[in-house]
């Protein structure tokens, strides 16, 4: 490999066909006259602009008339020839200037073209100034050399991250994998589950029960998710009714009283709540207002009388204090309903935090965009990180993310995009260039993920992600699939 | 002779269309594998190489006495005639401390079932320097039979590249010419002799070769600096309509040094308006020359009045630059040779004035 050119942050090498370099690979041009180098990452892989090749391939061009033959080549310089033809021209990308003192990230160094050395440079070596503690290592798979890429898990606290990508390449895998990797070092982690994809999270790809399975606490709005009013504060049913069910603020007010009116009585069910509102001296509209929020707060299931049914949100959270995942499933959950259960867990986490009844929590998040209202997201990347609400959006249509959140994410899992608008949008992530992103998420084959941030010591990192033992739920239900024995379903 | 002396032996002979035409029916000739081997070997002693200005002998004879020429309108003949073409390029790889890097390849190229073949020969790297000089021109004196000639020196290493081209081209030509038969030969250039390149018994034996072998070779020039009272030869057959020929009777007489083989005419083959100069041994009656023309025309694509088969013999011999950097890689790994750049003198006095050849 020789150095050619340098532009700005922009590094371009002239490789030949004997040295196999990938994309996302990572470059040592080390300056034996300095003692420095720089450590760059390959973004692009171009042919060499050979000059006189646009001749080579009009004589050899291959159709129908092509000119067939042989050559007489004694002293065998076709090799030589196809060597300069074949050559391939880097676009690396500038991550890091070392000397004697370690790594600096800059891209002021000029080192000689015709000293500095070119070599490939692993993921381990990469890492080797900042070793991660072996206590939170996770594994997330392998890299582009076949060497097992292990990473702090720790990079996730405090952190805002964003898995990304088309569908099907493998962004609730990641998740699940970060999810697992957290529950194992003893860190609370709840789920939104859109599609029941974490329930099996507990089995493994058999059915049976793995070694996580009584650290996941599955949560069915309805079900085994149903909570009484005097479990609940006053503060979390008000967002309820506000944010989700768009309550006016002067019925939200009339709202309160019945509250404290029923809380002072010792009345808090929901069948007094509605005799309530009925027999309440307010204006007509207040009160319309307030029995259509109440029938559909009745209707969503998630609220009973019966203190036996109710399951206390608290006490599973609390469970997950020493290393366990809630996941809240929400698949066969309307959408207002769905806004209403995410209301209420996400107030009662904040409350919970608040409280120093958790530490801090790990939040998983599906396509938020479905059940998040506007004002959360702001919400979540500032007050709630302080409280300590680390959430990990996972979507595959980026632009439901807004440009401030990927601004602010610490660590970016990124699968393959083909798509310029979805490549656009990921590219305002500030941890790394947009022209590393384009190129690279273009051309990730399934299941491969570049990761960026500090998790991987801002070196972004193209990973295969490692296979999990864990039983795949959330399948898409297909008609021409011939495992689905739909008698044998409906039988069930 | 030349042909006696290059190490070709007479393989059986086939009738062409050529589609079992491979390299082992060509033998290389091994001297100028030697040769080239043996001019990459590196030098200890370096010495000033001295440069001689090329001698360019100039064919330009306006003759007065010369009949006018006279129009022949063809007409393409059909029947199915093998058409082959041969051309050699070479090209100056780079200079190394003590002389220069050459490299020459060969290309045949003919047509098999409205299908174009081709084999490539090279290429053939060679390093003349000063020491070597004397070894180079004495082979290539053997080869090109020039003790007859009184006058001969050893030729300066520049000129020496057109030489070896001169050498191997013909070697080609020969090769060909006694592995076909009734065949439609073209070449590029011209049917004379007189320089070092091209002599007298060379070519005589390689049109007796042809003419028993019941080929006929067609010499295409596409340069041409003969005149007609004052107009260029092509210039004369632009305002007549193609296919056509003008036949240039007694233009050229023979001199001691010069002696020209072929009937001079000038084609007009197609439509576009370009004419070049053809050369059609002139052993063979002109009835039998005109009828070569015509089967040119029947058989191969003719495109601005040249055949497709010369034109992608040129092509196929001539070096991309890709392969000068292939064979400028060859040379420093397997050879050795360090290649150096010199400066260009003219571009360090005159700036961007400075145009021409460097030195």
């Amino acid at each position: 490999m020789r150095l050619y050119k340098k532009e700005g942050s922009t590094i371009q090498i002239i490789s030949f066909p004997s040295e196999r370099v990938n994309k996302g690979d990572y470059l040592v041009i080390a300056d034996s006259s300095t003692g420095k180098g720089i450590i760059v990452q390959v973004v692009e892989i171009q042919y060499a602009n050979i000059p006189g090749f646009l001749e080579e391939l009009l004589r050899s061009c291959n159709d129908d008339y092509s000119i067939q033959g042989e050559d007489v080549d004694p002293f065998e310089m076709s090799n030589h020839i196809r060597y300069i033809q074949d050559a391939h021209l880097l676009i690396c990308k500038i991550r890091a200037v070392y000397s004697n003192k370690g790594p600096v990230f800059a891209s002021s160094l000029l080192p000689s073209r015709s000293r500095a050395k070119i070599k490939k440079i692993s993921t381990e070596r990469l890492f080797a100034q900042k070793k991660p503690n072996i206590k939170y290592l996770a594994n997330l798979g392998e890299t582009t050399e076949k060497n097992q890429l292990e990473v702090d898990i720790r990079a996730l606290d405090g952190s805002l991250n964003i898995i990304t990508g088309k569908k099907g390449t493998g962004k609730s895998h990641i998740s699940k994998l970060l999810t697992l990797s957290l529950v194992s070092q003893g860190a609370p982690v709840v789920i939104l589950d859109l599609n029941s994809e974490y329930t099996g999270l507990g089995q493994d790809s058999d059915g049976k029960p793995n070694r996580f399975h009584k650290q996941i606490h599955i949560l069915t709005p309805g079900h085994n998710l149903k909570v009484t009013l005097k479990q609940l504060k006053l503060g979390v049913m008000t967002s309820i009714l506000v944010n989700a069910l768009n309550l006016p603020g002067t019925s939200a007010r009339e709202f309160r009283r019945i509250w404290r009116f029923l809380e002072q009585n010792g009345n808090l069910t929901m069948q007094d709540l509605g005799s309530a509102i009925k027999s309440w001296k307010c204006n007509q509209h207040v009160r319309d207002a307030l029995f259509s929020r109440y029938y559909t707060i009745l209707g969503s299931g998630l609220f009973t009388d019966d203190p036996m049914q109710a399951i206390s949100l608290e006490d599973s959270l609390k469970k997950s204090r020493v290393g366990g995942a809630v996941v809240i499933d929400l698949r066969d959950t309307s959408t207002i309903d769905r806004l209403i259960v995410v209301e209420y867990v996400l107030g009662k986490i904040v409350e919970l935090l608040s409280r120093w009844k958790l530490k801090a929590i790990f939040l998983f998040a599906e396509e938020a965009h479905l059940y998040l209202r506007e004002t959360y997201w702001d919400d979540i990347v500032t007050r709630m990180r302080h409280f300590g609400v680390f959430t990990t959006f996972i979507t595959n249509q980026p632009d439901t993310i807004r440009e401030n959140i990927y601004r602010q994410a610490d660590n970016l899992f990124l699968f393959n995009f083909t798509n310029e608008h979805d490549l656009e949008t990921i590219s305002r992530a500030s941890k790394v260039d947009a022209e590393t992103i384009k190129s690279i998420a273009h051309d990730l084959p399934l299941h491969h993920c570049v990761v960026l941030g500090n998790i991987v010591n801002d070196f972004p990192i193209v990973v295969k992600v490692r296979k999990l033992d864990v039983y795949a739920k959330g399948h898409t239900r297909l008609f021409f699939s011939s495992k689905t024995n739909f008698r044998e379903v409906i039988q069930q | 002779m030349v042909n006696a002396q290059l190490p070709i032996t007479t393989p059986p002979k086939y009738n062409f269309p050529l589609p079992s035409m491979h390299a082992e029916n060509l033998q290389l000739p091994k001297q100028f594998v030697e040769l080239s081997l043996r001019s990459l070997k590196k030098l200890e002693n370096t010495q000033q190489m001295s440069k001689r200005n090329s001698e360019n002998s100039s064919l330009i004879n306006e003759n007065s006495k010369i009949d006018f020429p006279r129009l022949i309108r063809l007409k393409p003949n059909q029947t199915s005639t093998p058409v082959m073409a041969i051309d050699v390029s070479s090209i100056k790889i780079g200079e190394t401390e003590t002389g220069l890097l050459l490299a020459i390849r060969g290309a045949i190229i003919w047509k098999h079932a409205n299908r174009y073949q081709y084999l490539r020969i090279g290429p053939f790297p060679f390093h003349i320097y000063e020491e070597n000089k004397n070894l180079i021109s004495s082979i290539l004196r053997n080869h090109s039979q020039l003790a007859q000639f009184q006058d001969f020196t050893i030729p300066n290493s520049f000129y020496i590249q057109s030489r070896l081209t001169a050498i191997f081209e013909r070697w080609i030509q020969t090769s060909i010419n006694q592995i076909t038969n009734n065949s439609l030969i073209l070449f590029d250039g011209s049917l004379a002799s007189g320089s070092f390149e091209h002599s007298l018994e060379s070519i005589t034996q390689m049109l007796r070769t042809a003419r028993s072998n019941q080929n006929i070779i067609l010499a295409f020039s596409k340069m041409t600096r003969l005149v007609f009272r004052g107009q260029r030869l092509t210039d004369l057959i632009l305002k007549h309509p193609p296919p056509c020929l003008l036949k240039m009777a007694n233009y050229f007489t023979n001199t001691r040094l010069t002696h020209f083989f072929g009937s001079v005419y000038v084609a007009k083959l197609s439509g576009a308006n370009y004419a070049f100069r053809l050369d059609i041994d002139n052993a063979i009656p002109e009835i039998k020359a005109i009828e070569a023309v015509k089967k040119l025309l029947g058989n191969d694509l003719i495109l601005q009045s040249y055949p497709e088969t010369l034109r992608l013999a040129h092509i196929y011999s001539t070096f991309t630059a890709a392969e000068v950097l292939g064979i400028q890689r060859w040379i420093s790994q397997e050879a050795d040779l360090r290649i150096i750049t010199k400066p260009n003198l003219r571009r360090l006095l005159f700036g961007r004035f400075g145009k021409g050849p460097e030195g």
